[in-house]
């Protein structure tokens, strides 16, 4: 077939899809007969209101020297490793406050970290395009430091996150800027499944998150440049399962709903969304209260629920730490507003494994733990 | 092989990726100057052939995607059943963070003295003012 042919067919083809995209859009539109918000409203759910003594800044870890980039808890609920441009991991007890272990990279420009499911070792990725694992039992070195234990290589861009599968100390999934996400065997170093790439319904831009679905974890959702978020059965990586359409701008931060069935996302375009991961449907947005001023408004970096899913933390690039309520999709609380919260953008946030504590990473160096310090109404 | 985000705006990876992008461009030399014409299909023919059959693969393998998809949405449940889901999971379950519900001992830990390696440390108690 002669180029112009081919130039004819690809034209022909692209219109198809334009026409077939637009048509899926509308038809999905007609079955979103109500969003949560709405739902529990009718069914008598009232929002949450905390007063401002409620939540509060329990503990600050301060040690890194750099801005914080990611935090990870151990399952075993009171250990953080957390990983900042000082090109340090460092481990904490965050009842006591104190650092268990200070990791040197030998590629400063990390930008994510993971704690295995033993809470013996811990994870750690970026720029290097290589995923770092690190025993913390091990001998330290001549120098000090603790040795690699292995070494993932094999991405042709930035390891964006990575996560350990719940329960498998010695599988781990990677997302990365080259467009894919990877399933890693530890004990050989070698990739058991590249999700994307080559293969058809794979992102078509960076990579930047990833969550594994701790009810099934079989099923993991990466969220992308690409606007979209998409979900993955490990055990068939030549497709996605699933593409998630909504936001407008990058998909900075995944999460999957405790009950397993559903997922937030946290965007570039300023709004957190919940999916229904089996039928796709947007669930609902949470977009933040009209602004005084239109331009600049600050970007979703990092969420995560509570452990019943009732309440939705979202940190922002101003600093801001929505406390969302899930149900009402109205903001219950601002931690930034607290005298005592970070002084810079929130750049990741997570629970510990009971619920009861809030962990918030920021550019101001800092780690913070946030806990329900008010009176409870015990029903 | 590309090391930098696609949008400007997710300053973390940005940040770093610009301090990595600054120093490729140092080494890149100056581009070589242009070759004499050629007849078309000489040079770019073959190839242009081939990346223009991969686009319309993918886009063929897209289009069947998409009419599945479609088809799907014949059968879907509205997002209202998805809705009344959301609603029933969070029903009796125990929340830490919330003013209300039942509770478990071990959540107050955050508020309570804990013997550290430094002698004792008392964290603020909870219920009492923050300033």
């Amino acid at each position: 077939m002669s180029v112009a042919e081919l130039k004819e067919r690809h034209a022909a083809a692209t219109a198809t899809v334009n026409d077939l995209r637009e048509r899926l859009k509308q038809k999905r539109q007609l079955l979103l007969d109500t969003d949560v918000a709405s739902y529990a409203l009718s069914h008598g759910r009232t929002p949450i209101s905390f007063s401002s003594t409620d939540l509060v800044c329990c503990r600050t870890l301060r040690g890194h020297t750099g801005k914080v980039y990611s935090l990870d808890w151990t399952p075993e609920r009171n250990r953080i490793v957390s990983a900042s441009q000082d090109g340090r991991l460092i481990v904490w007890n965050a009842l006591t406050s104190q650092k268990t272990h200070a990791i040197k990279l030998h590629c400063a420009w990390v930008m994510t970290c993971a704690f295995a499911p033993s809470g013996q070792s811990v994870a750690c990725g970026g720029l290097d395009s290589a995923c770092s694992i690190f025993n913390l039992n091990s001998q330290v070195d001549r120098d000090g430091n603790i040795p690699i234990s292995r070494i993932l290589t094999g991405h042709k861009g930035y390891v964006s996150s990575c996560q350990y599968v719940p329960d498998q100390e010695t599988r781990l999934i990677t997302s990365s800027g080259d467009q894919t996400c990877v399933l890693w065997d530890i004990t050989t170093g070698q990739r058991i499944s590249v999700f994307g790439g080559d293969f058809p319904s794979g992102h078509t831009a960076d990579v930047l998150s990833l969550s594994i679905n701790s009810a099934n974890s079989n099923m993991f959702v990466s969220g992308s440049c690409d606007a979209t978020a998409r979900l993955w059965d490990i055990r068939i990586a030549s497709r996605a399962v699933r593409t998630y359409h909504g936001h407008e701008g990058d998909v900075n931060t995944v999460k999957f709903f405790p009950d397993g069935q559903r997922f937030g996302t946290g965007s570039d375009d300023t709004t957190c969304r919940l999916f229904d991961m089996r039928t796709g449907h947007q669930l609902q947005v949470y977009s933040r209260p009209h602004e005084n001023n239109d331009n600049d408004v600050p970007t979703v970096t990092s969420i995560a629920f509570s452990i019943s899913g009732r309440l939705l933390f979202a940190g922002y690039s101003n600093g801001d730490c929505y406390v969302w309520d899930t149900l009402v999709a109205e903001v219950a609380f601002n931690l930034g507003t607290l005298q005592n919260s970070h002084e810079g953008r929130i750049s990741c946030l997570g629970l510990s494994s009971d619920g009861s504590a809030l962990c918030t990473g920021s550019w101001d160096k800092n780690l913070r733990i946030w806990a329900f310090g008010g009176h409870r109404m015990v029903i | 092989m590309s090391m930098t985000s696609s949008s400007g705006s997710t300053a973390g990876r940005v940040e770093a990726g610009e301090a990595a992008r600054s120093d490729k461009q140092q080494q890149t030399t100056p581009p070589p100057p242009p070759p004499l014409p050629l007849p078309q299909a000489r040079t770019g023919g073959f190839l242009g052939r081939h990346r223009l059959s991969a686009a319309i693969t993918r886009l063929d393998q897209e289009i069947l995607s998409l009419q599945e998809e479609i088809n799907e949405l014949e059968t879907m449940d509205p997002s209202s059943a998805a809705c009344q889901e959301v609603l029933l999971s969070m029903e009796g379950k125990p929340e830490p963070l919330l003013p209300v519900g039942p509770e478990d001992v071990s959540w107050d830990r955050w508020f309570q003295r804990v013997r550290s390696s430094r002698g004792h440390k008392w964290w603020t108690h909870k219920g009492s003012d923050f300033s």
